[in-house]
C-alpha cells in the first residue's frame, strides 16, 4: 500500500482505480534472486490478490526437465517461489504473453509489469497500464486497485512524436531492431509510427518489446499512414542505414550458434504455425538445441504445429523462456535469435555471445542441408 | 563554494556521498551485476564502474520491470547506491527505491554534477546540494 500511495503522490494520481486484472514480473529465481525475502514477508502477513492476476515466465519448465539445468538447488528455489505467488492468489500462468489467453478488455484499467506485456496492452489491444515495476503489479493486485496516473488518463495518451519509417521491414527481426534504434531516442514521449509496412499483431508485439527494452515507452501508436493531425509532432525519421546499424549492433560474434531461439516474448499462434511450416521435413543439426518458447495455453491450441517441429528435433518449452533461466550452466556460449530483446539482453544476463538474424536465417542456421 | 539544486522529492532520507554521474538511461535489470553492483550495460558510459557507496545521477530508467527488485537486492547486498538523483523518475527505480528504502529525488538537472562532486541528497525535500567540486 505505502508502495501505490508514494507512486499515486509522485505522479499526480487523485485517487486509487480498479483494476480489471494484474500481471506480476519478478518471478525467475534468476532474475530475482535473494529478493525473495521481500515476497516472503509479504505472504506472511496474509496478503490475497484480489484480481485476477497472473505470472510471468520462472526460471525452469517443470515439464522439460532435461531441457533445464540440473541444480536441485536450483529448482527447490525456483518452487518456492511460484507457491509464494499461488499462496497470494496470483495463477500459475507463467508466461509473458498472458492476452493470448484471455484479452482485456478495450479501455479496460490494469496493473500489468513485464515490460513488453505493458506496451503491447496499450497499444495493440487499447487497454490502460502504466509500466508498473514488479513490487507495484504485485500491489496492485493485492489491493485490486492502481493510482489513477499517467497512461490511465486520456490525455496522457496522445502521441506526441512521429517516427517516419523509411526503411524496410520485412520480417519480425526488422520490426525488433526498428524498437531497439527508436527506444534509445526517446525518453518519455509516445511515438506514433508512419510507414509500417502492416500492423500484424505479431510484428507490432517485437517492435514494442524492443521499445520498452532499450527504452522507457510504454505507449506506441503504429500507422501504415499517420493522421493529418500528426503534423504538427516533433519528427524523427529512421533510414535504411539506422535500421542496419540496430540490427548489426545485436549480434556480438559471427560464431556458430550452439542454441536456436524463438519466442521473445513468447510465441503466438501465428509464430508457431510459421516455425512448423519453414521446418517441416527438415532435422535439427545434432550439436545444436532449437527452443520454441511459448506459454501453455498456445501450445496446447498449435498442438499440431509443436509437433512438427518436435518431430524435427526442436523443443516447444513453456513456463520460462532463454533470458531467464540458466543458459551458461546448461552449456550455452552462443544464443541465436530473431528476438532483438532477447538479443538486447542476452550477453548481460545470460553471459553469452548472441547472433541476431531473421526468422529464415534461424531456421536455416539450426537445420541440416 | 556551495550550489543547491531544486528537484522533486521521491523517497526520504538525508545522505552525503560521492557522485556518479551518467548521461545514459539505466535498466538495473541486465546493466548492473546484482552480486558486485558493478555496471555492465554494454556502451553504458558507466560500464565497469561499481555502485557501491555512490549516489547515483542518471536520466531515467530504461527496460524490464524487474529493475526494482535488482535495486532492492544490490542495496541489502551493500552494493548498491546510496541514493538516486534522476531527470525523471519511472515508476520502476521509484519502486526500487521505496522498497530498499535510500533517498530519491529528480526532476534535477544532473549534468551540473559531476562524478566524484561530494553531494548531499535531501529526500524530504527534493534538494541536491554540491559541497565539493573534483
Amino acid at each position: 500500500m505505502k508502495i501505490l500511495v508514494k507512486l499515486g503522490d509522485l505522479f499526480g494520481a487523485e485517487r486509487l482505480i480498479p483494476i480489471e486484472s494484474a500481471h506480476i514480473s519478478g518471478v525467475s529465481y534468476k532474475t530475482i534472486g535473494d529478493a525473495v525475502e521481500f515476497l516472503e514477508a509479504l505472504a506472511e502477513a496474509g496478503a490475497k490478490s484480489k484480481v485476477r492476476s497472473t505470472m510471468n515466465p520462472a526460471g525452469i519448465d517443470y515439464s522439460n526437465l532435461e531441457e533445464m539445468v540440473r541444480l536441485p538447488e536450483l529448482h527447490e528455489r525456483q518452487m518456492r517461489i511460484i507457491e509464494i505467488y499461488k499462496g497470494m492468489g496470483i495463477t500459475p500462468i507463467l508466461t509473458c504473453t498472458p492476452y493470448y489467453i484471455r484479452k482485456p478488455r478495450e479501455n479496460a484499467h490494469l496493473a500489468w509489469a513485464e515490460s513488453s506485456t505493458v506496451i503491447y496492452a496499450n497499444s495493440v489491444l487499447h487497454s490502460w497500464t502504466n509500466r508498473e515495476g514488479g513490487p507495484s503489479a504485485l500491489a496492485a493486485a493485492l489491493i485490486g486497485k492502481t493510482p489513477n496516473y499517467g497512461v490511465h488518463n486520456p490525455e496522457n495518451r496522445q502521441a506526441n512524436i512521429l517516427v517516419k519509417v523509411e526503411a524496410d521491414l520485412r520480417d519480425y527481426a526488422d520490426f525488433g531492431a526498428l524498437g531497439i534504434h527508436v527506444g534509445k531516442i526517446l525518453r518519455d514521449e509516445t511515438p506514433c509510427f508512419e510507414g509500417l509496412p502492416g500492423s500484424e499483431e505479431t510484428c507490432l508485439k517485437h517492435l514494442g518489446a524492443a521499445l520498452a527494452s532499450s527504452g522507457m515507452t510504454s505507449l506506441f501508436y503504429p500507422c501504415v499512414s499517420c493522421p493529418k493531425s500528426s503534423d504538427h509532432l516533433e519528427k524523427i525519421s529512421v533510414d535504411p542505414d539506422d535500421l542496419k546499424e540496430a540490427f548489426e549492433s545485436l549480434s556480438t560474434t559471427n560464431e556458430s550458434p550452439d542454441m536456436i531461439y524463438f519466442g521473445c516474448p513468447h510465441c503466438s499462434f501465428e509464430e508457431l504455425r510459421q516455425i512448423a511450416l519453414k521446418i517441416r521435413g527438415r532435422r535439427v543439426k545434432d550439436d545444436v538445441k532449437l527452443w520454441v518458447c511459448t506459454s501453455r495455453h498456445v501450445r496446447r491450441r498449435a498442438e499440431d504445429y509443436v509437433r512438427v517441429i518436435e518431430a524435427a528435433g526442436g523443443k516447444v518449452i513453456s513456463d520460462t523462456c532463454a533470458v531467464v533461466t540458466w543458459l551458461k550452466e546448461i552449456g550455452i556460449d552462443v544464443l541465436m535469435t530473431n528476438s532483438a530483446k532477447t538479443a538486447y539482453y542476452a550477453p548481460t544476463m545470460n553471459k553469452v555471445e548472441t547472433v541476431f538474424r531473421s526468422l529464415d536465417q534461424c531456421i536455416e542456421a539450426a537445420c541440416k542441408e | 563554494m556551495k550550489i543547491e539544486l531544486r528537484g522533486r522529492p521521491i523517497t526520504s532520507g538525508l545522505t552525503v556521498g560521492k557522485a556518479l554521474v551518467s548521461k545514459n538511461p539505466l535498466s538495473f535489470l541486465g546493466g548492473v551485476d546484482p552480486k558486485t553492483g558493478r555496471v555492465i550495460e554494454k556502451n553504458h558510459d558507466l560500464n565497469g564502474q561499481f555502485l557501491a557507496d555512490r549516489i547515483l545521477c542518471f536520466p531515467h530508467g530504461h527496460g524490464s520491470t524487474v529493475g526494482s527488485y535488482i535495486l532492492y537486492l544490490l542495496v541489502k547486498r551493500g552494493v548498491g547506491p546510496k541514493a538516486i538523483v534522476n531527470e525523471t523518475a519511472d515508476p520502476v527505480v521509484v519502486i526500487g527505491a521505496v522498497i530498499a528504502e535510500i533517498p530519491m529525488v529528480d526532476k534535477i538537472d544532473i549534468s551540473k554534477i559531476r562524478t566524484g562532486d561530494l553531494i548531499e541528497v535531501d529526500g524530504e525535500k527534493g534538494v541536491v546540494k554540491i559541497l565539493r567540486r573534483v
